[in-house]
């Protein structure tokens, strides 16, 4: 489904990436772990369009990707505090809502805002469709974006840290839902994590990044001490 | 009660670039001599002030007690209501216009370049103009009375609300609005659905700041024609009828107060909701 074939990033003349090859499967939760720098995130803005790669392809189905073929997951989630959870994640279906019928929420038109209330059914935050997405937990409110991101009807999901501003019990709970999207409903899930015990409790697989390259790939069960053994101490630059 | 004393450390001391050091005396430099400067060319003197006491002092003389008269302070009553509604619309009729060019002035939504400058420079330009000499272009165009200081007011307020707005806009946070931009959203939609609810309690607030000054300002727009009190107050001033005109600025004073009060409790009511 997910494919990234030989992507190379540049930040100004760092190399960032240096030919990445990773695939992900429909139905199929992919992990990307790596210390800090590894370059997973850049991976992950490479596969959403966000950063442009200097050379490789993404593709979706064996066609280039196009924007609706991603959905977005943020580590800080970005969801308007003052909407409702539903409003946020009408949001989700504006691309393909012309200007005049998404204006403001109450544009909205019936059948959108029911696709989006069976997002949120999906997600289990039904009974908290009306209430503010500010005033949500951590969890609830990733899994509102997570329901966000289904509204967007795209075949891939792309997770970026999901769960690092999160407790325990909700990284569990967003970590579980995405797996659980991903097996029951047949969508792509590529998801950074920094948390190499979540990755293998939930992923399929995973991917191992060190300083811009793939150095394992497989079973979320191996080993991933050659990800962060022996790296330099990050230094604050002044 | 024992304390324990935590280990101590010496502080290195404070790096201090010279460059540093040198611009800010040059800038307190610059400071001192254009206040310098300002005070010559505004002729401010102590002594001037020392010998018109006298005068100020029969000026209020003059208008102490005020008129009380039921027939004035009716009238003064309508005239500050024809100020408030002068205010008013000046601050309501400008928030279409307000927030087209504030979206179009905001840095992080704005669609190119080019219409960001022209549209900071039609904001300078309406800022720039006071609203007096706006009152009296559009007096000369449809007369006097209130609505010339309606067209007045809702000019220059364009220009400061959109400014603000603008600014507001700029500084909201970037992360719903990258959000929806990546799920496929067009500009108008993002800002729509991401900016604006983000910061709507802050351009809010601002919309009453401004509001709060319209009123004011509308006061002064009547001294040139443009109706309500301020005309009232003008007329008393050139029938030295001083003590009508203490009325009339009592009035002023009371319709000041509370539409102070009123935007204060709105605003503070709004300000979780910024949270």
């Amino acid at each position: 489904m997910l494919r990234l074939a030989d992507i190379v990033v540049h930040y100004g003349d760092r190399e960032i990436l240096h030919g990445v090859d990773v695939a992900v499967g429909r139905g199929e939760l992919l992990a990307v772990l790596g210390a800090n720098g590894s370059g997973k995130s850049t991976l992950l803005k490479a596969a959403a369009g966000l950063t442009p790669a200097a050379r490789g392809s993404v593709t979706v189905d064996e066609k280039p990707r196009g924007i609706r073929d991603t959905a977005l997951v943020f580590q800080k989630i970005h969801l308007v505090g003052r909407r409702s959870a539903l409003d946020n994640v009408c949001a989700g279906a504006l691309a393909r809502l012309p200007l005049h019928k998404s204006l403001t929420p109450a544009l909205f038109p019936r059948d959108v805002r029911e696709e989006a209330m069976g997002c949120l059914e999906r997600v289990g935050l039904a009974n908290r469709a009306h209430d503010r997405a500010g005033s949500l937990s951590g969890g609830q409110q990733q899994r509102v974006a997570i329901a966000r991101a289904l509204c967007q009807r795209a075949p891939v999901v792309l997770a970026d840290e999901p769960v690092s501003a999160l407790d325990p019990a909700a990284a569990e709970q967003v970590l579980a839902l995405l797996a659980q999207l991903a097996h029951a409903e047949g969508l792509a899930v590529l998801a950074v994590l920094h948390q190499p015990d979540l990755a293998r409790r939930h992923a399929d697989r995973i991917v191992g990044l060190r300083d811009g390259v793939v150095v394992l790939e497989g079973d979320p069960n191996q080993p991933v001490d050659v990800l962060y053994e022996n790296r330099e101490p990050e230094v604050a630059t002044p | 009660m024992s304390v324990l004393e935590a280990p101590r450390a010496k502080v290195p001391p404070k790096p201090r670039n010279p460059r540093t050091v040198v611009v800010g005396w040059i800038i307190a430099a610059v400071v001192v001599a254009v206040h310098v400067i300002a005070w010559r060319a505004t002729d401010i003197s102590f002594a001037a002030l020392a010998e018109g006491w006298a005068g100020m002092a029969d000026f209020l003389a003059e208008a102490i007690p005020p008129d009380l008269s039921p027939d004035l302070l009716l009238e003064s009553a309508e005239a500050s209501l024809v100020t408030l509604w002068i205010g008013l619309l000046g601050t309501t009729l400008s928030v279409p216009l307000s927030l087209i060019l504030a979206l179009l002035a905001a840095r992080t939504i704005s669609p190119a370049g080019w219409v960001y400058q022209v549209t900071r420079a039609i904001l300078s330009f309406l800022r720039a103009v006071p609203d007096v000499v706006f009152a009296l272009i559009f007096v000369t165009a449809v007369g006097l009375g209130p609505f010339p200081g309606v067209l007045a007011l809702v000019a220059h307020n364009v220009g400061v609300m959109g400014k603000l707005w603008a600014e507001t806009l700029e500084e909201a946070d970037p992360g719903p609005a990258t959000a929806l931009r990546s799920a496929g959203a067009g500009r108008i939609q993002v800002a729509a659905h991401a900016l604006l609810p983000s910061v709507l309690p802050q351009l809010v607030g601002l919309l009453l700041y401004r509001f709060d000054v319209n009123v004011r300002s509308s006061l002064v727009l009547g001294l040139v024609g443009a109706g309500g009190i301020g005309f009232l107050i003008n007329q008393s001033i050139q029938l030295f009828q001083f003590d009508q005109m203490l009325t009339h600025i009592l009035v002023v004073l009371v319709l000041i107060i509370a539409v102070d009060r009123l935007s204060a409790v709105v605003r503070r009511r709004l300000t979780p909701e910024a949270a």
